[in-house]
């Protein structure tokens, strides 16, 4: 039987499930058009860019600490790369460039420790103007992947010429086993000289324009976050992770809109919100960009379709001719570092109707299904059922929800709260026009 | 797991949906919940008599029970207080959820079924649907709730889910949140119009970390519409033989806990055993459960699922010689005469990366998660794309995933009646039980024999 650690307070799901009931509820119910904490509603689901300006973009990022909410109603405590005069954030901003753009990040370190940026695909970066280098002590042991910013108060530019589009990961390179593992991390998109909506430059890369997502996943170990807070020291060799999140927030808070108002901190929502693939109406497919910041493979598997895996860590998979080497995969094994760009698309390969082509079964009595609660009571997409008496459903246009989720199972948990962490939902509205709402 | 006592009426699900009404009162939000009512007015239960499991519509091809019930692991190593679990009745050791296949059975040896689950969930397969006809015949599988013999205070719902099923609508789905899923006593039907050979695998998804390790778990494959031997449509995948591999975890303690009425730290998780086709070496040598047919009923069999012969109560019959395995009937021995070609089709269910490795024999991936080992022709999958195929010893695969490998069994050397090649995982913790010295867990034996082997007629035999 498990030891119950004294921090951890709300364990049993039945407890913890009211409150994120409450949570989930809120989000998706007051989401829209509500005020949020730092930036304006414009973009409720996707990608959010954080970008420069011109050729030579400029980031001005702090570092900083602060809390984030996390499923069981616990919180932790963070470290984050930040803009500057901006409120804390977790992850840090999604940097978004061109492919040839001269990339500057101007580092400003609040933190009691030396801290550093690593940009791990990027070639030929600089510090203060010379060329980035690992660092050593006095007795010629590394301390440091690269140049870094003095504790309390300490600065330094990096800059860079940005190289293949893709996906990338910013990160610490010092102390990485508490400064990584504390938040100080954020994904970097490098977009093609072919387009904003091309993944790489290739024409087979092209995505639908607002179905861009990011899917960033981690890890949390409490106990870690609660020694940084005190100040004491935390012992590596028990690092046990007991949340894993998904774009720095874990299920129900992960499909709540960006910049929920109710996770001030926790800026990136992970809904996939797109509408069904159709040759002629809707003909391209959504880009997801997957990234593992911890510490071992995710299994991440998306239902209902094959994603295509058209790049790894910056680099498509085309042969020396150009050939289309992309893999279909129904689980995406994500290891430690690395980023995946997989190409995905849904519809009902059925074209299953109410009126002209149910589904070939006899649907059973209401008493004789337990339904959903993001389920509109009707097999179509489109359309609304009737529902058990007394119940009602989130759904709000007969659109679907179908998730993707992390399948080591045991990650889908927070610290003993099941069906929460590293869960989203691609929502797949019908296609337009319909009746959901703006 | 669901609670039903009188202090915890409400599960979830409910619970949501109650929080969702104050918050939607509480903002007055357009988007809130809509109300359905009137509430009082009653609904017709059609599973009144509960002691009647519900009999499957016409034409299905499958017909499927999730209950709970219990395996034998071995007793050694003892784990205790979790393993062997001092209430699993004799010869078993390990509580589980799981799925049995009823199709076959009466009225009342599917009542019996309850608590008679097995691990790992029938083996099932289905062909590609012609692209050319004009009205595809579609796959039919019904399952029904049996409920839980064990743990009679709770009242959890089960779905199946076919992991990997591309575009399929949420109905279909079984993820329960999005769509529905089947309290005790119910039936539900799931129709699948299968476009895509391959390897899959299926799993109830409720309370899925749960439901998914208690062992409700079992591999579906997919036969291409050009050839019932080959993997994919493509003649460089054909095969003599073909065995399903299937690979799930026991957690102890996990199953310990849902028999005595606890929940696991799920953070805390680890395999105890590792399993294949719901067994672990030696048993997994051990032969499959007896089909009661002979040779030439074997031959015309024509279903789904391997056949499997049952008792007067419906129960399955234990495989030769292994009383202890009667409620794991699939065998994961692999035999083959010299110079042919084996598929292996391999799928995770486990929560950790496997690694499957053959001394000796090199296997070739012809395809992954029921993907083709090819390049893609002007977005066409299957146009004749670069060969992307490669040879390996060993095939790392994580939680999710499947593949497909083909080896070729080398030229007999003897003296015996067949040489040995065993076929492990490289993860040492998981093909040895957790125990000093020797294998188990996920390990099974490749004999080869010198074309002193009938042709293979159905999967694993």
């Amino acid at each position: 039987m498990t030891t119950e650690k004294p921090m951890h307070r709300i364990s049993r799901k039945r407890v913890a499930a009211g409150v994120l009931g409450a949570v989930l509820l809120a989000g998706l119910a007051t989401g829209a058009g509500r005020s949020v904490a730092q930036t304006p509603p414009t973009q409720r689901n996707g990608l959010v860019c954080t970008t420069g300006t011109g050729t030579t973009p400029t980031f001005n990022l702090e570092t900083k600490t602060g809390y984030i909410n996390l499923p069981d109603g616990n919180t932790a405590f963070m470290w984050g790369y930040n803009e500057v005069g901006k409120p804390f954030q977790h992850p840090g901003p999604v940097l978004c460039v061109n492919q040839g753009d001269t990339v500057t990040v101007n580092l400003h370190n609040n933190l009691a420790a030396p801290v550093s940026i690593m940009f791990p695909g990027q070639d030929s970066v600089t510090a203060n103007g010379a060329p980035a280098q690992p660092q050593f002590d006095s007795a010629g042991k590394a301390t440091s992947l690269t140049n870094t910013a003095n504790a309390s108060g300490g600065n330094v530019t990096y800059s860079f010429v940005a190289g293949n589009p893709g996906t990338y990961i910013y990160e610490s390179g010092t102390d990485a086993q508490t400064q990584v593992r504390m938040g100080l991390f954020g994904a970097l998109i490098v977009r093609p000289t072919q387009g904003a909506l091309f993944a790489y430059n290739r024409p087979d890369s092209q995505f639908t324009s607002g179905e861009e997502f990011l899917v960033l996943l981690s890890e949390i170990d409490p106990y870690q976050h609660q020694a940084a807070e005190a100040g004491q020291p935390f012992d590596i060799t028990t690092y046990h992770p007991r949340y894993w999140l998904i774009n720095g927030r874990g299920f129900p808070d992960s499909v709540a809109d960006n910049f929920a108002s109710f996770l001030p901190s926790q800026p990136y929502g992970a809904l996939a919100h797109i509408h069904p693939w159709d040759p002629t109406t809707h003909p391209q497919p959504g880009l997801a960009r997957y990234i593992n910041v911890g510490t071992e493979d995710y299994p991440m598997h998306p239902h209902g379709n094959n994603g295509s895996l058209i790049g790894r860590d910056g680099k498509p998979l085309e042969g020396p001719g150009g050939q289309d080497l992309s893999m279909e995969k129904f689980s995406f094994n994500i290891g430690p570092s690395q980023t995946w760009d997989v190409l995905f698309k849904w519809y009902d390969a059925e074209h299953y109707t109410a009126a002209g082509n149910p589904v070939p079964v006899t649907v059973p009595n209401v008493a004789n299904q337990v339904f959903g609660m993001f389920y509109s009571g009707s097999p179509y997409l489109g359309t609304t059922g009737t529902l058990p008496p007394g119940a009602s459903t989130l759904n709000q246009c007969g659109e679907f929800y179908i998730i993707a989720h992390n399948h080591a199972l045991y990650q889908i948990t927070s610290w003993g709260v099941n069906m929460t962490g590293p869960i989203t939902y691609m929502r797949v509205d019908p296609p337009l026009p319909n009746n959901c709402p703006a | 797991m669901n609670a039903n006592t009188s202090k915890n009426r409400f599960d979830r699900r409910q619970l949501f949906r109650y929080a969702g009404g104050g918050a939607a009162l509480a903002s007055g939000a357009a988007l809130a919940a809509r109300w359905r009512g009137p509430t009082l007015e009653p609904f017709a239960v059609e599973r009144a008599d509960a002691a009647v499991i519900p009999t499957p519509p016409a034409g299905i091809d499958m017909y499927i029970g999730g209950t709970d019930g219990w395996i034998s692991l071995p007793a050694t190593p003892a784990i205790a207080p979790f393993h062997p679990d001092p209430l699993a009745p004799s010869p078993y050791s390990t509580y589980i959820f799981g799925f049995r296949n009823i199709t076959d059975l009466t009225d009342t040896q599917r009542s019996l079924q309850k608590n008679h689950a097995q691990h790992n969930a029938p083996l099932f397969w289905v062909k590609e649907v012609d692209p050319a006809a004009a009205n595809p015949r579609d796959f039919k599988v019904s399952i029904t709730n049996l409920g839980l013999a064990q743990r009679p205070d709770l009242f959890d719902a089960h779905t199946l889910h076919w992991h990997g099923f591309r575009n399929v609508i949420p109905f279909f789905d079984g993820e329960p949140t999005g769509s529905v899923s089947v309290p005790a006593q119910s039936i539900f039907t799931y129709v699948y119009r299968p476009r895509d050979p391959g390897t899959y695998m299926y799993h109830c998804h409720v309370e899925d970390v749960e439901h998914v390790h208690m062992g409700m778990t079992g591999l579906v494959f997919v036969r291409p519409f050009q050839n019932d031997r080959w993997a994919y449509n493509d003649s460089t995948t054909a095969f003599d033989r073909e065995y399903a591999m299937f690979l799930s975890e026991v957690w102890a303690e996990a199953h310990w806990a849902d028999a005595h009425i606890q929940l696991p730290q799920w953070s805390d998780y680890h395999p105890d055993f590792s399993l294949l086709n719901g067994r672990v070496y030696p048993d997994t040598i051990a032969p499959n459960a007896p089909t009661g047919l002979d040779a030439a009923g074997l031959a015309a069999w024509n279903k789904a699922y391997l056949p499997a012969a049952v008792d007067a109560n419906g129960d399955l019959l234990a495989p030769a010689g292994n009383p202890h395995l009667n409620r794991q009937p699939l065998s994961s021995l692999v035999n083959c005469n010299a110079g042919e070609k084996v598929l292996l089709r391999f799928a995770n269910l486990g929560f950790k990366e496997a690694s499957m490795t053959m001394a000796g024999i090199k296997m070739r991936v012809v395809g992954r998660d029921a993907t083709p080992m090819r390049g893609m022709v002007g977005g066409v999958r299957n146009a004749g794309g670069a060969d992307t195929s490669y040879e390996t010893n060993t095939l790392p695969m994580g939680a999710g995933e499947s593949y497909d490998a083909i080896f070729t069994a080398p030229a007999y050397v003897g003296p015996g009646a067949y040489d040995t090649y065993l076929l492990y995982n490289r993860n040492y913790k998981q093909d040895a039980n957790l125990a000093p010295g020797g294998f188990g867990g996920q390990t099974t034996e490749v004999r080869v024999f010198p074309g002193t082997l009938p042709a293979q007629v159905l999967p694993n035999q």
